[in-house]
């Protein structure tokens, strides 16, 4: 009998002690998983100049391009001087976007079409740009991961009892226009080949 | 419909009740074996001994393939390490994956095969290694291969290396201790009339015993097996629950598997690591050997991978 509580006494003591470390180190790794965000930023903000003077050759009647990834960087290392997630998350998003336009150019002018430098442009572009979107969805699945733990029976209790408050994680507006869906999305995409 | 993290937590669910399941058998078979052979024997201590001899030398004999397995397997499947700029998709998607996971960049091997495959291995993530073979880097898109490099990452999250040892170490048990058995009850040691009378509860201990050594080397490796193909399920999910992307998973099983090419450096010693089963194509007894796989079908993996759109 006594040995029996004991032993329960023990097993939920070891419970709560592997909760409390479930919450304690999960809130470091979100910690860090930010500060990989800004690492990616940083490999961006320098990968990019040496990109440009690689292809410069090959692209040289493209302005806009340069233009784009210049103000890219140029986002990217303000942001990374102010240190705030969301911002250095908004900056990353930039570099994505250009490479559409790079295709485009690339499409439209047989000569550079063939090249191996510009498809290499294109690959590390997308390479830094994944990294970038992969560091942020670490922050979101860690932070959902603690947040469920939280809101969640039986592990709420030992977070109430240490008073773990709820993780912000990347902060995404509740609300506006990725979250509408407007009747124009609704239509059938129209592709021309 | 089941949203990813549902599919993931029902996958992680019935792999602990298979593994439960598992050890519940290996236990039984054991208790009755070693029961019986004590009985047998004349004297307690002696099955309870057995077991132990038979859990150490099956233990010896899986730890090297557990602790080395980074190395053995590279070097029975003949592998080069991968280079960024020659593999570049290859190297940056695991490099991504492992942002992804939060886990360390695993060490990333090519094999210089056209038949399109991949597997995973290594006792911890500290010690992951991920191989592809060549026909896989060139017939997948970069995509697709995410599908696949996350599908091995989460081999390496869930420790399924090390799961496997550890049920190749019990399976290994019970098949030593099945036929030690089998072997003095056929020999027959020196039993002689001075032998106390077992009765009839030895009696029944004895032929449970014999059918128990008889039987369950067979079905603990089913067990094993079906171990096998739940922790594919779990890995897919988990591919799914890193990507959010099933579509390229499913195309990448799709393309694995029709791929008419065989895997030339596969064998049946390293055919369970492998994304798609290099040694399961075709057949006739198809339905049937089922049980006898180390993969479930890939048409059973791609609808489940369907749910998770």
């Amino acid at each position: 009998m006594l040995i029996g509580l004991i032993l329960v006494v023990v097993i939920i003591g070891l419970w709560v002690a592997s909760t409390y470390n479930f919450f304690v180190s999960t809130k470091a790794r979100i910690k860090a998983s930010v500060q990989e965000i800004g690492n990616q930023l940083k490999r961006q903000a320098d990968l990019i100049p040496n990109l440009e003077s690689s292809v410069k050759g090959y692209l040289k009647h493209e302005k806009g391009i340069f233009e784009s990834l210049t103000e890219a960087r140029k986002a990217i290392a303000s942001a990374l001087k102010t240190g705030n997630v969301q911002k250095m998350a908004d900056a990353g998003s930039k570099l994505a976007s250009i490479i559409p336009n790079i295709s485009v150019a690339v499409e439209s002018n047989p000569e550079i079409k063939g090249s191996e430098v510009v498809a290499k442009l294109m690959d590390e572009l997308r390479d830094t740009s994944d990294k970038v979107m992969y560091a942020r969805r670490l922050v979101i699945d860690l932070t959902a991961d603690f947040n469920v733990k939280r809101a969640t029976f039986p592990s709420n209790f030992v977070a109430g009892i240490f008073g773990f408050s709820e993780q912000a994680g990347l902060i995404t507006p509740e609300s506006g226009a990725h979250t509408e869906v407007k009747s124009s999305d609704l239509e059938t995409p129209k592709v021309n080949l | 419909m089941k949203n990813i993290y549902e599919a993931v937590d029902a996958n992680k669910r019935k792999s602990v009740l298979v593994v439960a399941f598992f050890v519940v058998f290996v236990f039984c078979a054991t208790y009755f074996i070693s029961q019986a052979a004590s009985i047998y024997m004349g004297y307690e201590p002696g099955g309870l001994g057995f077991v132990g001899l038979a859990l150490i030398v099956s233990g010896v004999m899986s730890f090297g393939s557990y602790y080395f397995s980074d190395s053995i397997i590279l070097g029975i499947s003949g592998a080069r390490p991968a280079d960024r700029k020659r593999e570049f998709d290859f190297y940056t998607v695991a490099e991504n994956l492992a942002i992804a996971s939060g886990l360390p960049k695993p060490k990333l091997y090519v094999i210089n095969d056209d038949s399109p495959n991949a597997f995973a291995t290594g006792r911890d993530p500290y010690h992951a290694v991920i191989c592809a073979t060549r026909g896989l880097l060139q017939k997948l898109s970069r995509t697709e291969l995410e599908g696949v490099i996350a599908h091995e990452m989460s081999h390496v999250r869930n420790y399924d290396t090390r799961l496997q040892s550890l049920v190749a170490v019990m399976v290994g048990m019970v098949a030593l201790l099945g036929d030690w058995f089998l072997r003095i009850s056929w020999w027959g040691g020196d039993r002689s009339d001075d032998q106390k009378d077992t009765g009839a509860l030895g009696a029944i201990f004895i032929i449970l015993g014999i059918v128990f050594a008889i039987a369950s080397p067979f079905i603990a490796q089913l067990i094993q097996l079906a171990i096998s193909r739940r922790r594919e399920f779990l890995a897919d999910s988990g591919s799914v629950a890193i990507t959010k992307q099933p579509s390229g998973l499913i195309s990448a099983l799709k393309k694995i598997s029709m791929d008419p090419l065989p895997l030339h450096t596969a064998n049946k010693a390293t055919a369970h690591l492998y994304v798609v089963n290099p040694l399961g194509r075709g057949g006739m007894v198809k339905r049937f050997s089922g049980l006898f796989n180390t993969h479930p079908p890939v048409r059973e993996r791609i609808e489940a991978l369907q749910t998770m759109l």
